[in-house]
């Protein structure tokens, strides 16, 4: 370091833009030569590059899991549900799981019906060859 | 800017839930990590950054898509953290004791709180960690922004340039400043180690 600190900023400031690769050509060039020649840049110049390695080697902090869920919690809180616009049905209701328990529901209900022996899904035409289908009898 | 960017970009103009999500997936841990090392404060970065993205869906019409959205979604980050800072030190300065006693505790030390001394600190592992974050902590706000953006999140200056709408020279002054100031914070701690 030299005894001027104007001299120290000015050294700081092109080591400083050295790294950051914002030097044209011959400025880069003169910088390269000082920090082979001078010891006071050559160590300005590991010091920074050793400060950049630390910051830049920080861990990055992550959001927590439900931070997504936090933010529109707040904002539907806020606004008492009038910040986002009107959901279509698709979002609102959950209609695939509703087709798939609908469809299902169905082929149970026609499964009990066709298999039931009161059921109306068959068709006995056996009761029709022997004479014994619907007796009615009078006066009921 | 993109056409996936510009259709999200409809969307949530349109107040669309689920591009609000989409937005906040693509973009939190960035923009928590830009609060958390302008904070130093895990419980206030996480509040900070809910309200980043809060102002950003309720300003969404304001933005002109002259900018990159992220610049636009990290100078709302960087506005809430500077309001954030001022009101945590104005607090500390009501209520010093009861500041002292929160940042004693396991959410580490707010910015705004003056930072512990620990001159027999390692620079080892997670104390190097620890030891990064106070220095940037100690830093003044203006340097502090631009070293967080330039050397921890990596941005280009022209887009640091954009993000605190200051000049080029600006902010590499600052920037160079605020180097020294880490420089000499960790030969001091090395030299410290070593004595």
């Amino acid at each position: 370091m030299s005894d001027d600190p104007q001299d120290d900023d000015e050294m700081i400031a092109k080591v400083s833009d050295y790294l950051d690769g914002l030097l044209s050509g011959a400025e880069k060039d003169a910088v390269a030569t000082k920090l082979e020649s001078d010891p006071a840049w050559k160590q300005t110049h590991e010091d920074m590059l050793e400060t950049r390695k630390a910051l830049s080697g920080l861990q990055k902090a992550r959001a927590p899991g439900h931070f997504a869920q936090d933010v529109t919690a707040t904002i539907h809180k806020r606004s008492a549900g009038r910040f986002f616009g009107r959901r279509t049905l698709g979002d609102r209701v959950p209609l695939m799981p509703l087709v798939i328990v609908a469809v299902l529901a169905l082929c149970a209900i026609a499964y009990v019906m066709w298999s039931s022996q009161t059921g109306s899904l068959k068709v006995h035409h056996e009761h029709e060859h022997d004479g014994s289908a619907v007796k009615l009898t009078p006066g009921l | 800017m993109s056409e996936l960017e510009r259709s999200l970009l409809r969307r949530l103009r349109n107040r669309d839930e689920r591009a609000f999500r989409e937005l906040i997936e693509a973009h939190r841990d960035r923009v928590y990590n830009i609060c958390y090392r302008m904070l130093g404060n895990r419980h206030e970065s996480e509040d900070v950054a809910q309200e980043v993205f809060i102002t950003v869906f309720k300003t969404i019409d304001t933005f002109r898509e002259e900018a990159k959205f992220s610049t636009w979604l990290y100078r709302v980050a960087v506005n809430h953290c500077k309001n954030r800072i001022k009101y945590l030190a104005r607090r500390h300065d009501r209520d010093r004791d009861e500041l002292d006693d929160q940042a004693s505790g396991a959410n580490g030390t707010p910015i705004g709180a003056p930072a512990p001394s620990a001159p027999d600190r390692a620079l080892e592992g997670a104390q190097m960690e620890k030891l990064m974050q106070d220095a940037i902590a100690s830093l003044e706000d203006e340097q502090r922004i631009v070293v967080v953006l330039r050397d921890v999140e990596d941005l280009s200056i022209e887009e640091i340039c954009e993000i605190t709408g200051l000049p080029d020279g600006t902010v590499k002054s600052r920037l160079h400043r605020a180097r020294l100031v880490l420089r000499k914070k960790l030969a001091r701690h090395v030299g410290d180690q070593h004595e």
